[in-house]
């Protein structure tokens, strides 16, 4: 079940380099949300029930539910719905992503050892580079905010890679999240305009 | 060899069951099963008129092109029987013959010297390399999921393997097979033959200078690629195992279902921009890419 699991959360990242629409982006985050709450589920059944109940209730409120909502009010708010300032085309997104589907598999590989789940820590290396991706070839500062949430995501992942034995990296994963809340409500705080490019374009 | 006739008699209803779907999804009275039959017999009869800049290549590439294809589809086994021709690797034979029958209808446009032909060309060959990928990596992954290295043995052994996973790579291999099929005979999203605008069309415009007897060969060439993408669906459908008769029968249902899937997806979706093409292909190749690492999981080449 686990490996369907992991499968549907890999789809989700390839959706992410073909997506174009904002919308699409915050829907993935929400099912990458569900997904890892069921991974975790399933996992780590080894960890005491208050951790496991806590990780659980992170991933279902915050990730699949709070952060995809924010998002969407941003969006909405903002009035920018389609990355079209991509300093990239898609295509090449799409072809880096799957390069990086590569260099994870043959990374996650060479690191072979009885501490660390080599497809947890292929996929959690996919996540990371599909992030680093969005972020370095997306120009919306919304979009970079996306791709720091993939990261985050892949910060989870790792800490299942691991499995139990670093229970604290879990903990350092969650702590994350709060980080991106404040930055989210920093967005809210700083009252967006519509159809200015106050918070969507990078001021370089 | 019943898989060899069994494909030639389903690619003979296969263009007038898209057609007859599209009709009905459209609300025409439409054209009979039969007409595109009937359009081949009129072009037929008919003699090839050639241009005066066309060379012998022009003339002998609609021939090689069918003849790549009748020559694949014996490389396809029929429920449990062995193929015609079956070799260790012999689905990159396949892939290479139908791209040798792409690349004659590739060179014999350029050889019309018209710049609509060779623009539709090199549509075509650029659409076609960015599918082939999908291709080769989804076969690989049933070499890997069944340890086998020929059509035959792969599909002999895709439902021996006892593995649960079998659903997913049958999902994933229609999926996949169904937008190759639809690539590789130009269809929607990423061709439409009804298009009338030379600038827009892809394969279309590469036969503008064919006629009569040489482009009744390239649409049976077309019917026949349908079928033979029908005769790989059903081959990870249905088990080998299964008696003869039922093996006919289901074989005639899955390319009645596919002509009937394609005649909707017709009917229902748009054709992509033209600059939306690469990405819509590469995304396939990415799927393909993703059931790879998947078989990769499963063989445990990635686990401790």
């Amino acid at each position: 079940m686990v490996n369907y699991l992991i499968v549907l959360f890999s789809v989700t990242l390839v959706y992410f380099a073909a997506a174009e629409r904002l919308i699409i982006y915050i829907r993935l985050l929400a099912i990458q949300g569900l997904l890892l709450c069921g991974i975790a589920v399933f996992e780590l059944n080894e960890i005491n029930t208050v951790n496991l109940l806590f990780i659980v209730t992170e991933t279902l409120i915050i990730k699949t539910l709070l952060i995809p909502y924010l998002l969407s009010r941003i969006i909405s708010r903002s009035g920018v719905s389609k990355v079209h300032r991509q300093a990239t085309p898609g295509f090449y997104l799409l072809l880096l992503s799957i390069l990086s589907l590569l260099v994870s598999v043959i990374l996650a590989g060479a690191m072979i050892n009885q501490y660390i789940n080599v497809i947890y820590m292929a996929v959690a290396l996919y996540t990371l580079l599909t992030g680093l991706l969005l972020i370095i070839t997306h120009k919306l500062i919304i979009s970079h905010l996306i791709g720091f949430l993939i990261v985050e995501n892949a910060v989870f992942m790792f800490s299942l890679a691991i499995g139990s034995r670093m229970p604290a990296l879990i903990n350092i994963g969650i702590l994350l999240d709060i980080f991106v809340g404040v930055l989210i409500l920093g967005f809210f705080g700083l009252r967006l305009k519509p159809h200015t490019n106050e918070l969507t374009m990078l001021k370089d | 060899m019943p898989g060899v006739i069994l494909i030639f008699i389903s690619a003979l209803f296969f263009p007038g069951i898209i057609l007859r779907t599209k009709s009905i999804a459209s609300g025409r009275k439409g054209p009979g099963i039969f007409q595109p039959l009937k359009d081949i017999a009129v072009l037929l009869r008919k003699g090839s008129v050639f241009s005066g800049t066309t060379g012998i290549i022009f003339q002998i590439a609609p021939v090689i092109a069918l003849s790549t294809l009748v020559c694949a589809s014996l490389l396809l086994p029929f429920a449990n029987q062995r193929s015609l021709i079956s070799f260790g690797g012999d689905f990159i034979f396949f892939a290479y013959l139908i791209g040798l029958g792409k690349f004659f209808s590739i060179i014999a446009a350029l050889d019309t010297g018209s710049s609509f032909e060779g623009m539709g060309a090199n549509r075509e060959a650029f659409f076609s390399m960015l599918i082939e990928p999908a291709f080769f990596i989804l076969m690989a992954t049933f070499a890997m999921f069944t340890g086998h290295t020929s059509f035959s043995g792969i599909f002999n052994h895709f439902f021996l393997t006892g593995n649960d996973y079998v659903l997913i790579f049958s999902i994933i291999g229609i999926f996949l097979f169904t937008q190759i099929a639809m690539v590789e005979n130009s269809r929607v999203p990423v061709d439409d033959p009804r298009t009338h605008l030379e600038l827009t069309m892809i394969h279309e415009v590469m036969i503008l200078d064919n006629s009569g007897f040489d482009k009744a060969l390239i649409h049976i060439t077309s019917y026949l690629k349908f079928a033979v993408y029908g005769s790989l669906m059903y081959n990870i459908i249905v088990p080998s195992g299964w008696n003869i008769f039922l093996h006919v029968i289901l074989f005639l249902a899955v390319q009645l279902l596919f002509a009937v899937a394609i005649g909707l997806l017709e009917s229902f979706r748009a054709r992509n921009k033209m600059n939306k093409n690469p990405k819509y292909l590469l995304t396939i190749s990415a799927i393909a890419w993703i059931s790879f690492v998947i078989v990769l999981i499963l063989t445990n080449k990635l686990t401790v």
